[in-house]
């Protein structure tokens, strides 16, 4: 396993070079002259010279890729051209969360309801609920999705006021607080990572006891301590606490927009996935068995349609910047999809590359996931080291 | 395979032949059809009989006469649209078709087991087998076994199979095929089931293999005084393994008997015919007799018997009425208006 992941790391950092070079290339061949956006063309022309120098836009194309590439491995990713002169790299630290957070909140939500649904639809074909709940999900699934966000704006901000309509935060509120945005933020997503690692850890740990009752001790520790971590947090963390949930506030709506249109895609998959799995003898065996209904349907139906869920999950993930765009200019949510969008908008050439550098980073590391869930999930698959 | 002639010979096929009189399981009248759009579909027509305690039972006939779907009825796990429009099942006295679900539940794998056609199948990919030996131990034994308790058993079965007590927490794609229709029968037997019901259980190995397992189950039969009906379509099969077998034709018994009185003197002319087309290794060299035509269309069965159209012995009064199962000697039974006219011995020999 170790000895895969080891060589699958070396084949990704040359992949990923392959991609930085085809980004730098695209981003290059696009017409036009950048000094002439971002400096005076007043200015005369041999500070003009020092400056362009000094943004890094002097030389040739490959001497420049070259700088790029070797800048790249040191972290340096170049200076922004719009907030001159912020470091690519801490603009897109700052933003990457806030986009890790929606989108995973929004993902979980989807396949946590699309596959809850899709097994059931399965389960129990036909019937007024199974037509309701499938049109519906088609009809979601295939709306446009700026309209649908601009009418859950209208309706669940504008009209009833329970959600504040767009933003990150209330600046308002903000005024004269003793902490900044990305302070409360940061310990938000730490509180929330370690509540996440102890619940996964503790849902991996009871799984792998033999006895029932030791298993279900460890569950109501586990998943007691994760809940508990949280709840001590805040209560600790009092003063910050109210922004921490000012934040939370404003990441509700697009979280729950974007959790509606994409569980239809899952709850279908699944639906599929599911049928298929119906119809093979283990299930047959399962209820000769005298195994209840439930837990065929879950235990030994679902857990074998879950595989390619899985997969369209984890690369689904990598995903999230692009779809990004259109959720966080719509929420004016400032991440990556936004960040990427402005940049790109305004010839921000190192903030541009540098954001889709770490598209790629995703989505290379999603892959990378998928093969290690897979050989987790599905014994029949184990990870060929070679000889 | 050991050639029927020979056993028959031999006069037994290792179990007494005068059967205990205290029936394990007994069909009585049992009717079930499909439900399709273009109507119902007779697959079980009015089958009856009886398994005495610790007897094998063999039913045997082509694909399609219903043998699967005697099976699958017993257990009340034939498909949705199955519907069981009469008949008892009785298990030790309680009739199995009047329990509500939650009871028929707690019965299945407890009471009746089944080692399924398609060992491969039969199996869940993403758990070890131990762990699906476990599941049925854990759902039927009274207490539940601790973990300990079911390894323990578990190792006993897979000895008693014939299979390596490490291959326990092994998955299912580590077992060849007769590996993993051993591990089934090892499941099988985990709940001390009254009844086992094997449908199929050799079909899909090869002939050495397929010659363990039915070892397998003899001795386990023997030893354990189990109750096991087996379904096949393999006549050779069901003559090495069975004290009893019953002959099915379009979703009818047609002839029930002692194993080796039907393999000495089939009496249904269906039966003769399916006997005088099966070759035999070690007897005489002769002509096979094919048994001409189709087995008829469910759907719209032929009346009165249901073989009459390929029946070579055919007469008006068969077309018209249905000849019902009557025994003619002792334990013998025979669904046939003509069936005194069925030579002696089989086809080739008696031209």
């Amino acid at each position: 396993m170790l000895k895969f992941v080891g060589r699958r790391l070396v084949q990704m950092v040359f992949l990923f070079f392959l991609f930085l070079t085809l980004v730098f290339f695209l981003l290059e061949a696009q017409p036009g002259d950048i000094t002439a956006q971002f400096l005076d063309p007043t200015i005369p022309a041999e500070i003009r010279a020092q400056l362009v120098e000094r943004l890094g836009l002097d030389g040739g194309v490959w001497s420049r890729w070259w700088n790029y590439i070797t800048n790249f491995v040191t972290g340096n990713l170049g200076v922004s051209f719009q907030q001159y002169p912020r470091p690519v790299l801490d603009v897109i630290t700052e933003r990457i969360p806030r986009t890790l957070f929606l989108f995973t909140f929004a993902t979980l939500l989807s396949y946590v309801i699309g596959f809850t649904l899709g097994k059931r639809l399965a389960w129990k074909r036909g019937g007024f609920s199974e037509h309701a709940i499938t049109v519906s999900g088609v009809l979601l699934y295939t709306v446009f999705y700026p309209w649908f966000a601009i009418i859950m704006i209208l309706f669940f901000a504008s009209g009833l006021g329970w959600f504040p309509i767009n933003g990150f935060l209330n600046p308002e509120f903000w005024r004269g607080a003793p902490y900044t945005g990305n302070e409360v933020f940061g310990q938000l997503i730490f509180s929330l990572l370690i509540t996440g690692l102890v619940f996964g850890f503790t849902a991996w740990f009871a799984r792998r006891q033999e006895e029932r009752s030791t298993a279900r001790v460890v569950r109501v520790i586990g998943y007691g301590t994760s809940l508990a971590f949280l709840v001590i947090f805040w209560l600790v963390r009092g003063d910050m606490r109210p922004f921490a949930l000012d934040i939370v506030h404003h990441s509700i709506l697009p979280i729950v927009t974007l959790a509606l249109i994409a569980f239809a895609g899952v709850m279908l998959l699944t639906r599929g996935s599911m049928l298929e799995t119906l119809k093979e003898d283990y299930i047959l065996t399962a209820q000769a068995k005298g195994v209840p209904e439930k837990d065929i349907r879950d235990k030994h139906a679902a857990r074998n349609a879950l595989l390619p869920v899985v997969t369209s999950f984890v690369l689904g993930l990598a995903f999230i910047i692009g779809g990004g765009v259109v959720t966080e200019t719509v929420f004016s949510w400032p991440g990556m999809g936004s960040l990427l969008l402005t940049a790109t908008v305004a010839e921000d050439v190192p903030v541009a590359t540098g954001a889709l550098a770490f598209v790629g980073i995703l989505a290379l590391l999603a892959h990378l996931i998928v093969d290690i869930l897979y050989a987790i999930l599905d014994p029949r698959i184990r990870i060929q080291t070679g000889n | 395979m050991t050639d029927i002639q020979t056993r028959a010979a031999e006069g037994g096929l290792g179990t007494e032949r005068s059967h205990s009189e205290v029936p394990i399981l007994e069909v009585k009248n049992l009717v079930m059809n499909y439900e399709i759009k273009a109507g119902m579909v007779s697959a079980v027509e009015d089958v009856s009989f009886t398994l005495p305690k610790g007897h094998s039972l063999g039913l045997v006939g082509e694909s399609g006469c219903g043998k699967t779907s005697v099976a699958l009825t017993l257990m009340r796990l034939a498909a949705a649209n199955a519907r069981v429009l009469g008949g008892e099942v009785r298990l030790d006295g309680e009739n199995l078709l009047e329990l509500n679900d939650e009871e028929m539940r707690q019965r299945r794998w407890d009471d009746i087991s089944m080692v399924f056609q398609g060992a491969m199948n039969s199996w869940n990919p993403v758990y070890t087998v131990g762990e699906q030996i476990r599941e049925a131990m854990d759902l039927h034994w009274e207490p539940r076994p601790s973990a300990a308790e079911a390894r323990a058993k578990t190792e006993e079965l897979f000895q008693l199979v014939g299979l390596n007590p490490e291959m326990i927490d092994r998955y299912p794609h580590e077992f060849s095929g007769g590996m993993k229709q051993r591990a089934v029968i090892a499941m099988a037997l985990s709940c001390d089931p009254k009844l086992i019901i094997a449908d199929e259980p050799t079909t899909a190995l090869d002939v050495i293999v397929q010659e363990q397992i039915l070892e397998e189950l003899r001795k386990i039969q023997h030893e354990f005084g189990m109750s096991i009906i087996y379904i096949s379509h393999d006549i050779a099969v069901i003559a090495e393994i069975t004290d009893l077998m019953g002959v099915m034709y379009a979703g009818k018994l047609v002839e029930f008997g002692d194993t080796v009185d039907i393999f000495a003197r089939p009496r249904h002319p269906y039966s003769w015919l399916i006997l005088s087309s099966t070759p035999s290794i070690t007897g005489p060299r002769r002509q096979l007799a094919p048994l001409e035509g189709e087995p008829p269309n469910l759907l719209d069965p032929p009346s009165g018997c249901r073989f009459h159209p390929r029946c070579p012995f055919a007469t008006q009064k068969c077309t018209d009425e249905e000849p019902p199962l009557e025994e003619v000697e002792p334990g013998h039974k025979i669904a046939c208006w003509n069936y005194e006219q069925v030579p002696v011995g089989i086809l080739a020999e008696a031209e």
